[in-house]
């Protein structure tokens, strides 16, 4: 008969700590991932960009405000 | 602060792509080991890398959006990813749902990461053990189990998981292990 384990629980915890270590050390990090997550990265940074480009280049609408400067002056 | 939140919030606040991409990649390799467990133990492996590069654009494209503020909130947030992917995957294959680990390899598993941290006098027993309280439990527990213990999720992400509330899957995680372990006396 097997000797009395410390308790399910903490055994159970154990077996995950082990498994998650050995698949760690079993599957390192893979170089398609990581040319994943660059060109995620890459990808998303552009398409940021491409944002902020159109709001700074976009001409902002006539402000339709009350009082001074607020587009109620005629141009000059 | 977490490593990762630390990492997350850094990566909102740099503009420039190196350094972004650079950050990406320290986050990844944090949250690699568990995510790719996560993700290669719920799909079979021809397609899990497909899924998991799924998952990987999901994650970092969307980083800019997390908005949490713990490791704890960050882990459930790349859960959720993952699960919703690995759905549109089972959705696409409905037969790729993968069964249990079988004992050889967890075993293997076990072996691997002795050699880094080898096993404590005593810790053998306790490993086989606990695989027998895996492999005697009903499917529906050997799952809660599994993934509470051995993916390391925690109850909420387990009620996620399982479609429940918070205290149902904590109730009945316990209630398995209870089970388990008088059929196991």
């Amino acid at each position: 008969m097997p000797p009395e384990p410390t308790n399910a629980e903490a055994a159970l915890t154990k077996l995950g700590q082990r498994v998650r270590a050995g698949w760690a050390r079993q599957h390192p990090v893979s170089e398609r991932s990581l040319e994943t997550v660059r060109s995620t990265v890459r990808q998303s940074w552009e398409q940021e960009q491409k944002v902020k480009r159109a709001r700074t280049t976009t001409p902002k609408p006539p402000s339709k405000g009350k009082g001074k400067g607020q587009g109620l002056e005629p141009e000059v | 602060m977490d490593e990762l939140v630390k990492l997350v919030r850094t990566y909102r606040l740099t503009n420039v792509l190196t350094d972004r991409a650079q950050l990406a990649e320290d986050i990844f390799r944090l949250i690699a080991p568990e995510l790719t467990l996560f993700v290669f133990k719920a799909v079979r492996p021809p397609v899990a890398e497909d899924v998991l590069q799924e998952v990987l654009k999901a994650i970092v494209s969307s980083l800019q959006s997390f908005s949490g503020a713990t490791g704890r909130e960050f882990w459930g947030w790349c859960y959720r990813i993952a699960r919703n992917k690995i759905n549109d995957q089972y959705r696409a294959q409905a037969s790729e749902r993968l069964q249990p680990m079988p004992p050889e390899e967890l075993w293997g598993l076990v072996e691997s990461s002795a050699e880094a941290a080898p096993l404590a006098a005593g810790e053998r027993l306790d490993l086989e053990y606990a695989m027998k309280l895996l492999a005697g439990s009903k499917p529906e527990c050997g799952e809660y189990l599994w993934k509470h213990y051995v993916l390391g999720l925690d109850y909420g992400e387990v009620a996620e998981e399982q479609n429940v509330n918070y205290d149902a899957a904590r109730m009945k995680i316990g209630r398995c292990l209870d089970e388990v372990r008088k059929l196991m006396a």
